[in-house]
């Protein structure tokens, strides 16, 4: 016991020494600097409870909060019905299967600032791709990025399509466990297509829906590099992201015990909203 | 009926496909198109150019910034697997005090987010002197929670015998770790090594706080710098430093399509 | 000088001890068996033997050497594991190999006595094959070559035949009985099927709740088992049992019991506590007419009951039958037997009686028989 108790030290002391420097002490510290002032060139200074105060009247900070909801109201159903159908459209008998796979797989594996560079050009309102296609269809040109009421959708559907890969992988391998001997039950009860949708296939999912919901919740709340290349956090902030105005209280402004603050603050949001939609959807599920 | 709804299957497929493929080939048709051509939806140039690559070069280290990402995002990767690994195995095979809270704690830190330690962490950096280090870039990322988990996942039902037997032969734990272990936890590794890798590779947000060195930025980062800095001046231009970054990827993708998308459904939480 | 020592070895794990006050001395060249179920603690001694597992109190010596606080690889033992523990990745040879090219033997000496396991064991011709493309027998076979290549001081068996089916296990059984009187080295076996331990042990072991409960050649087991646990666990079929008491009536002892009346041999002695009587199925003999309407015969050697099931095994048979509240079995050739539901008499030789007092001790052992 003695030498496998040192051999098992070895082995495993660094990374406890790696958790507790890169883990541990960072957490703590995040709950500290809530109550400092510090602009990392002079001393912190202790400065209660004004961080707290400051961001409970931050407009600032709410409206990226809202902006978020926006994000992730258009952001999380859009990407439950896309992975959804193309889930069940590889799930068939296909030739060419994994080619499919692999191209919706392919954004994934893009870096997030290279897919905004590239939708930012697509987006452009006069040499863009996508205007360029609603011309050559008869319709005007719509200004996607600087208009404030489509800018923060018009990002919603670049993240939906870029992660849409990884939730169909989710979304098949559920499909994979759904028993062989119920789906037949189901056919030979003579449901139609629908109704076994409706009755096997979505119900068995159920799993899986909410491993995207609380996934894709946790990313929006990330967002971060979209807005910063795409748009800035505009126009009329309506893109501002909350880690975007945590980068900038750090980096442009040297704001560290409030940018913490707003850390805290945010992984409180992300903690109450995942939870309150693992209640909702519990509630749903016993209905 | 049948017939016409398997051809609706596959036109929907094709128009899906198409969204998903056309806009990274457009990309890369237009860096070696002139600035006219560029809003045009055809995919070979009138006038075929490298300028947007010439420029690109021209301007800002990217060359560079190539090495350094290879360079990162490699010892992270190394470091994920021997580390990782070492940790893993500790974890599921021998007993010590311990374990359980350090099993507890890799649990706990996966569930904070990330932004709450961000900050924090940065501080940390900043009073270790590492701003534009390697150091700050890897070090915080020498070890990973999610990998080690999936590794001690899988070293659990790796037979007892085995570990036994070699015991028995006279391996010392670490040699049993490396030469009987890795063989047989191909599948895993690669998984951990392509997840591992594509976060360093991609990342921008962490690199973006501790680097303001230009020479010492990663791909992503002098990318996004560069292409909001107005460095590059042209779409062609912007989107040629993009095709740095996307070209060694896609080509490893191409290759390791499978274990690509295994490893990032396996990885779960890093998305 | 025996070979292997333990000497008050006591396992805990946490608070459960698993082990207590363990003793035992193993003769050079000797096959002991340890045989129990699971739970009795069987494999962590061997385990603590071998050194996977630590000791928490007591000592271990393999000829004079304390071994005690030993890694695996300075105990010169080498031990074959029950699903095999082969490295997968690895062919035959590399398997049987490993363990001697880890101890730095010279290359010859490695290839000589790779050579002689593999021909010892009919192996040759699947040396460069990996463990995945060998069958359950073939691959038990490597195990014990991968052990008999290191010619270690003790060989160590954990239950390595309860991964195979029971034709391979019967033949394995043989070859591994066979193989260890060619080469005389030591053995510790373990195993929770007493047939395996009957047939193969020199001595046998048997173990409950980390205990030693008996130590003996597999036929004192048989004859003189010790306690109520050890006669109803060695012997197949299992020894019937009926609770009753003792009692004198001229001069004699009786065993009683409901619907049952039974003398003792002479020289039993009194008991006032609850007795067990133990008489082993092969032990009975049966008349089919029942002697007397009434339980018992006037001798007082018999048991009168009601058959309630045969089952036909080929040259003999097992039946069932009832008296009173007691379920028994008889052992019987095949080629006369009772019907389901018709009455017989079973005759119970008092010379081949077993008495358990209220602590499952024997008492008044029949131990003349040898």
């Amino acid at each position: 016991m003695r030498a496998e108790q040192k051999t098992a030290s070895l082995m495993a002391g660094p990374y406890a020494a790696f958790l507790l420097v890169f883990a541990v002490y960072p957490i703590a510290f995040a709950l500290v600097l809530v109550f400092l002032q510090w602009d990392l060139v002079t001393a912190p200074t202790f400065a209660g409870a004004d961080n707290i105060r400051l961001l409970v009247h931050d407009g600032r900070f709410w409206s990226a909060v809202a902006n978020t909801f926006v994000f992730l109201s258009i952001h999380v159903p859009l990407q439950i019905i896309t992975a959804l159908a193309l889930a069940l459209a590889l799930n068939r008998q296909l030739v060419g299967r994994s080619f499919w796979r692999a191209a919706f797989f392919l954004p994934v594996v893009i870096s997030g600032a290279v897919v905004a560079i590239l939708w930012s050009n697509l987006y452009a309102t006069d040499v863009g791709l996508i205007n360029h296609l609603l011309v050559k269809i008869g319709l005007s040109p719509v200004p996607w990025l600087t208009d404030p009421r489509t800018a923060m959708p018009a990002i919603a559907v670049m993240v939906t399509w870029k992660n849409v890969g990884f939730y169909v992988i989710i979304y098949l391998a559920g499909l994979q466990y759904i028993p062989r001997s119920c789906q037949e039950a189901i056919e030979i009860e003579g449901a139609s297509a629908w109704q076994r949708f409706r009755y096997l296939t979505l119900p068995s999912l159920l799993p899986q829906t909410i491993l995207v919901v609380t996934l894709s919740t946790i990313n929006g709340f990330q967002l971060f590099i979209e807005p910063y290349v795409m748009t800035g956090g505009g126009p009329l902030r309506r893109t501002y992201s909350v880690v975007l105005y945590l980068y900038n209280n750090a980096f442009a402004y040297q704001k560290m015990g409030y940018a913490a603050t707003i850390g805290v603050a945010l992984a409180l949001i992300i903690g109450i909203v995942v939870f309150a939609q693992r209640r909702l959807i519990g509630k749903a599920e016993a209905l | 009926m049948k017939l016409l709804r398997r051809i609706a299957l596959y036109a929907g497929l094709t128009v899906a496909a198409i969204t998903f493929i056309y806009p990274f080939l457009w990309m890369a048709s237009s860096t070696f198109k002139p600035p006219v051509e560029v809003g045009s939806l055809a995919l070979i140039p009138h006038d075929f150019t490298l300028d947007n690559y010439r420029t690109m070069w021209a301007r800002a280290p990217f060359g560079r910034a190539l090495v350094n990402s290879t360079f990162v995002a490699t010892t992270i990767t190394l470091a994920v697997l021997v580390f990782g690994s070492m940790t893993a195995y500790a974890m599921a095979r021998l007993n010590f005090r311990g374990r359980p809270a350090l099993n507890a704690a890799t649990i706990a830190v996966l569930m904070v987010p990330g932004q709450l330690t961000l900050i924090p962490l940065y501080t940390l950096i900043v009073q270790l002197g590492w701003v534009d280090t390697y150091a700050a870039l890897i070090v915080p990322y020498l070890f990973n929670a999610t990998a080690i988990l999936m590794l001690r996942q899988f070293f659990l039902q790796i037979p007892q015998s085995l570990i036994d037997s070699a015991r028995m032969d006279g391996m010392s734990e670490p040699r049993i770790l490396f030469t009987i272990f890795w063989p047989l936890s191909k599948p895993v590794l690669s998984i951990v090594a392509i997840f591992t890798f594509m976060g360093a590779w991609n990342e921008v947000l962490w690199p973006l706080l501790v680097v303001r060195e230009q020479n010492l930025m990663t791909l992503p980062q002098l990318l996004t710098v560069f292409a909001l800095g107005g460095g590059a001046g042209s779409v062609g231009v912007s989107l040629a430093s993009a095709m740095v970054l996307v070209v060694p990827v896609v080509a490893a993708y191409a290759f390791l399509q499978r274990n690509f998308i295994e490893s990032m459904a396996g990885s779960g939480i890093k998305g | 000088m025996p070979s292997v020592t333990f000497e008050h070895v006591t396992k805990r794990f946490g608070d459960a001890t698993v082990i207590e006050d363990f003793d035992l001395q193993v003769a050079d060249g000797e096959l002991l068996v340890l045989v129990g179920g699971s739970g009795s603690g069987k494999s962590t001694i061997l385990r603590m033997l071998a050194g996977l597992e630590t000791v928490t109190s007591g000592r271990i010596r393999i000829d004079d050497r304390d071994v005690t606080d030993l890694a695996p690889r300075d105990r010169d033992v080498a031990m074959v594991f029950q699903d095999y523990g082969l490295y997968p990745h690895m062919t035959v040879r590399d398997n049987l190999s490993l363990g001697l090219r880890l101890r730095k033997i010279p290359r010859h000496e490695i290839d000589r006595r790779v050579a002689w396991a593999a021909g010892m064991l009919g192996l040759e011709p699947l040396l460069d094959r990996k463990p995945k493309a060998l069958s359950g027998g073939q691959r038990q076979r490597v195990a014990m070559g991968r052990a008999m290549v290191r010619e270690p001081k003790v060989f160590l068996f954990d239950e390595p035949l309860s991964n195979l089916d029971a034709g391979l296990r019967a033949q394995m059984r043989i070859e591994i009985g066979s193989l260890q009187d060619r080469l005389k080295t030591t053995t510790v076996y373990v195993t929770h099927d007493q047939v395996e331990a009957m047939t193969l042990g020199d001595r046998i072991v048997v173990l409950a709740d980390g205990r030693i409960q008996q130590i003996g050649r597999p036929i004192e087991l048989y004859r003189t088992p010790v306690n109520r646990f050890v006669a109803g666990f060695i012997g197949t079929p299992a020894m019937n049992f009926i609770e009753g008491t003792l009692a004198a009536d001229g001069g004699r002892m009786f065993f009683s019991a409901e619907a049952a009346r039974l003398k003792m041999r002479a020289g039993t002695a009194e008991s006032s506590e609850p007795i067990t009587l133990g008489i082993r199925p092969e032990d009975l003999r049966m008349d089919f007419i029942p002697q007397q309407p009434t339980h018992g015969s006037a001798d007082f050697d018999t048991l009168t009951g009601r058959v309630v099931l045969v089952e036909r095994l080929g040259g003999t048979s097992h039946v069932h039958f009832q008296v009173g509240p007691h379920r028994l079995m008889a052992s019987v050739a095949s080629d006369s037997l009772p019907e389901v539901g018709h009455d017989i008499t079973a005759h119970v030789p008092a010379a081949r009686v077993h008495l358990f007092g209220g602590d499952g001790r024997a008492i008044g052992r029949t131990a003349e028989i040898v």
